[in-house]
């Protein structure tokens, strides 16, 4: 952001406090501006977009994306507008996800899915360091829209540092290991359940292939199918509270293509009570898994 | 009357003109899309399209007819857009409720009621930053001011010194809905100066001094760098009442989007003898006999451009 040209960061507390628990501390700009702004979260996503009309790029960092529905209307009317051209500036809105359990209604709410479905806004989930860096790096400021999103559940983790060996240049699919025996594919902010399985398999002398799908909506996950033809086995974990989880249309597409010898869908149980504060971690089985694989 | 005065009224005549021939076609179905007219509009436009000045922008609402033929100067371009024909000034692909027209300063125009405002304030922050000097107008309406985006967007407007104006046409309906059938009222004026921005009221439909108050107001705007608000009491005009056996009282019905099935296209354009129409006022600074061969000729050339 220090290299580009008249660049506009903005959103409340950004600057100030704790700066969003982190996300925002030293930004810093060469030309622009940083604005701690007021309390107006469909303002804030209006004025993203005028910047843009302005040919002025912007990031709207947002302490919870819940705010974001008061924004709605401009993800999809005010984007739509100004799609229909290919757009020379940036905007990204950087909300953190709660998906913490202990916030009670608000992470009754954690469907990041759901706000890039809307009007099919590009989507990028963060959830470790080399899909942190790789995403930052090339979507933060690029041209056109698009919403990254940071879990509130893994800020107060230690970030996984794991290095990958294959992304797509649209940064949406991200592949950390390859092996014969299973293929794991993590959705939303789930790669850390995908990345302790991964471990475990590797201590029983399980061999899988760990994806991650960072985009929140269905993406090209070729890859990820001409693997799951080799393994035969699928994992799916997604921990988004969606009705319409983006797993399902991976499992559509791979059933497409595959006969599979297992299947295991880890989401979440949401037959029980998820409107009260909890501590909502999947509860994963991962023995269980492990012993579905090797047979 | 001197020239410049002549062309101000000739540029009212025209623009009603032009919406009368657009009636026209709604009446006949013409149109896909839905368009809403701004007869008895036409002063505030022609204001705002004489002060409007190199590096400013407008920022428009759903009902923009009357500033797009302001601005654009023909109808044959705004015919062919809401005809959805490539020749259309946005190609046929914006249709009425969205038409902006960048070449002409129009650089966004939304179809949801306030969602404008936000969107304004964001240009208004990028012309600041790259040291424009010109300033942003947006349009809305009576309607638009009971959105909250209005009251966050002049809260952001102020705070960050915007050289803006917010121009808001009150012509007391929304929908089908007069104001007092549907809130309380709402003293605009008390709003923006408690915010800390100028306030005019423009009243009367007098174009030539519209032209000169908004010309005030801008310099004000740009040599204080600080948001103004102008508030314009407007009538809407060729309303009709309806009685049905459900309402045997009849009732006044402010048409919205659609024809104003009781307007037709005449040479002489005038719909009310009053000053809610400004087509009256003109009578005021000019000879009626030198309005109708005005008029006259305008209808010809308009006819010709279509044709």
């Amino acid at each position: 952001m220090l290299e580009t040209e008249n660049i506009v960061l903005f959103g409340q507390n950004i600057a100030a406090g704790s700066c969003l628990s982190g996300l925002t501390k030293n930004l810093r700009v060469r030309k622009g501006l940083i604005i701690n702004t007021q309390n107006s979260e469909n303002t804030l996503c209006g004025i993203g977009f005028g910047l843009m009309i302005s040919k002025v790029s912007s990031v709207f960092f947002m302490k919870q994306q819940d705010f974001l529905l008061l924004g709605v209307d401009h993800l999809a009317n005010t984007y739509n507008f100004i799609r229909r051209k290919k757009p020379s500036a940036s905007f990204t809105i950087m909300p953190v996800v709660i998906d913490q359990g202990y916030q009670g209604l608000q992470s009754s709410l954690n469907n990041f899915g759901d706000f890039c479905s809307l009007a099919r806004v590009p989507g990028f989930a963060i959830t470790n360091k080399v899909d942190a860096e790789e995403i930052i790096n090339s979507q933060l400021v690029s041209p056109g829209f698009r919403i990254i999103g940071v879990s509130q559940r893994l800020s107060k983790e230690e970030l996984i540092d794991v290095g990958k060996i294959y992304s797509n240049k649209e940064g949406t699919v991200f592949q950390y290991a390859e092996g014969k025996d299973a293929t794991v594919v993590c959705f939303n902010f789930s790669f850390s359940y995908g990345w302790e399985l991964y471990k475990k398999a590797k201590e029983k002398g399980i061999d899988i292939s760990l994806f991650s799908v960072n985009a929140p909506t269905p993406t090209k996950w070729g890859r990820i199918i001409e693997n799951t033809k080799e393994t035969n086995k699928l994992v799916l974990i997604d921990d988004s509270k969606s009705e319409n989880l983006s797993c399902y249309s991976l499992i559509n597409d791979i059933l497409d293509e595959c006969s599979l010898e297992n299947k295991i869908l880890i989401k979440r149980d949401m037959t029980g009570d998820w409107l009260s504060p909890n501590l909502e971690l999947l509860e994963i089985d991962y023995q269980n898994i492990l012993e579905k694989i090797r047979h | 009357m001197e020239k410049s005065k002549i062309k101000i009224a000739r540029e009212i005549l025209r623009i009603r003109l032009s919406q009368m021939i657009i009636n026209e076609g709604l009446k006949k179905d013409d149109f896909k899309i839905p368009i809403h007219l701004a007869l008895g509009h036409e002063a505030v436009a022609v204001a705002v399209d004489a002060m409007i000045e190199g590096e400013d922008k407008l920022v428009l609402s759903h009902r923009n007819i009357h500033y797009n033929l302001a601005r654009t100067k023909m109808l044959k371009p705004e015919l062919d857009e809401y005809l959805l024909k490539k020749d259309g000034v946005a190609g046929g692909q914006l249709g009425s409720m969205n038409l902006a027209n960048e070449e002409r300063n129009i650089v966004y125009t939304s179809s949801i009621l306030g969602n404008n405002l936000a969107v304004a304030a964001g240009i208004a922050l990028g012309e600041k930053i790259k040291g424009s000097n010109g300033l942003v107008i947006v349009v809305a309406g009576d309607g638009a001011i009971e959105e909250g985006s209005f009251y966050e967007s002049l809260v952001f407007l102020k705070s960050n010194g915007l050289s803006s104006l917010v121009l808001i046409e009150n012509n007391c309906w929304s929908l089908a809905t007069r104001i007092d059938e549907r809130r309380c009222s709402i003293d605009v004026q008390k709003i923006a100066e408690s915010l800390g921005f100028r306030y005019e009221k423009l009243v009367g439909n007098d174009t030539y001094q519209y032209i000169e108050k908004l010309k005030a107001v801008r310099q004000h705007v740009l040599e204080n760098k600080t948001p103004a608000v102008v508030e314009v009491e407007i009538t809407t005009l060729g309303g009709y009442y309806l009685k049905t056996e459900e309402n045997p009282e009849p009732r006044f019905i402010n048409y919205h989007a659609g024809p104003a099935p009781e307007i037709s296209l005449r040479e002489w354009p005038l719909i009310e003898e009053s000053s809610r129409d400004p087509v009256f006022i003109l009578l005021e600074y000019c000879r009626k006999s030198v309005l109708e061969t005005a008029s006259w000729e305008i209808l010809e050339e308009l006819k010709n451009e279509i044709r």
